[in-house]
């Protein structure tokens, strides 16, 4: 890796991240119609289940990466002063890395019920 | 035919503003004809043009809010009144003319010619039809820079940014059979602003006047460093 951020393996992880995001957005989606999951203890158990949390841990995993790519690209591209973009950069990427560890929380929490 | 054109002399002036013409015009008239009419009213008046058929690229402006190339633009079908700036987002240097050195700097930057590690042979370097024909729809590119000033990429990193005419030109090269420097030149292309700034805009594709895809190019640039990286 050189000096500069990524170029390559942002975009690469971009693309990829969108394709499970869609498709696991499509699943809860097509889940939510269906019906049968309508009240908080059928969403704990849905949730408690080891591959449901697995995938929607990875699901997290996928957006946080998803928005932290697309907020660097826009802060790269319109935020010029250095010390404002490395400010705005730290604190977005700390609310990530927050909106992750409370996701995380929630869905241990489930499975401990 | 009215026509606003915008006027700006850097000794006289702090902004730009539009100046209003009223043309005669005549069938066939092109943009560039309109726009020597205004000279002979206003002989101040500065604008860059050339051949007059859409080859050395000189005479690209804003019409009606869209890059083109004045000699190619028939005024008819242009909306009036037709309002004429200078390229967007390049340091204006009088009327129509603008500062192209960061689209040339950018263009020198992609190293736009062949690189052959082997000796050179006797005669030339001989091509199948098929390795020819990868090169149509990038060769014609004339650097009239009606793309890259049209690209919001390039407004905000035009020091960084390629833009689309260089990632054309890049292209243009990796897929040359004759050359043989693909690693060296996807190595100079790699980190977050020279080829990735790119959002898939496509307002290059949209203002071209030869009709080509930097867009496509790009997409092809991104394919070939991604099968070259793992």
């Amino acid at each position: 890796m050189s000096r500069t951020a990524s170029g390559l393996r942002a975009w690469v992880l971009q693309r990829l991240t969108a394709i499970y995001l869609g498709l696991f957005t499509l699943y809860l989606l097509v889940l939510m119609l269906a019906g049968g999951h309508d009240d908080w203890q059928h969403w704990r158990e849905l949730f408690a289940q080891p591959l449901m949390s697995v995938a929607t841990l990875l699901y997290v995993l996928a957006l946080l990466l998803h928005a932290w790519i697309g907020v660097r690209d826009v802060l790269i591209d319109y935020v010029r002063p250095l010390a404002l973009r490395i400010s705005l950069l730290t604190l977005v990427g700390f609310g990530l890395v927050a909106c992750g560890l409370w996701a995380a929380q929630a869905l241990l929490l489930a499975r401990l019920h | 035919m009215q026509f606003l054109v915008s006027r700006y002399n850097p000794e006289s002036d702090e902004a730009p503003h539009l100046q209003s013409f009223e043309i005669e015009t005549w069938r066939g008239m092109m943009l560039r004809d309109a726009l020597l009419e205004i000279k002979r009213q206003d002989e101040s008046f500065a604008f860059r043009h050339s051949c007059g058929e859409g080859v050395c690229g000189s005479d690209a402006v804003n019409v009606n809010g869209s890059n083109r190339l004045a000699c190619i633009t028939a005024v008819a079908d242009l909306k009036a009144p037709v309002t004429v700036r200078p390229l967007p987002g390049r340091p204006i240097v009088r009327d129509l003319v603008v500062d192209m050195s960061q689209f040339y700097a950018q263009y020198r930057a992609v190293t736009p010619w062949l690189v052959r590690k082997d000796p050179m042979p006797e005669q030339e370097i001989r091509q199948s039809p098929a390795e020819r024909a990868r090169l149509d729809g990038l060769y014609e590119c004339i650097l009239c820079g009606c793309c890259s000033t049209a690209c919001p990429s390039f407004w905000w990193n035009p020091d960084k940014f390629h833009g689309p005419q260089a990632l054309l030109t890049a292209w243009r090269f990796l897929a040359d059979s004759r050359d043989q420097a693909t690693e060296e030149r996807l190595d100079a292309l790699e980190g977050p602003y020279r080829l990735f700034r790119c959002h898939t805009i496509m307002n290059c594709v949209e203002v071209c006047p030869k009709g080509l895809n930097p867009t496509r190019a790009i997409g092809h640039i991104k394919q070939l460093m991604l099968g070259h990286a793992i």
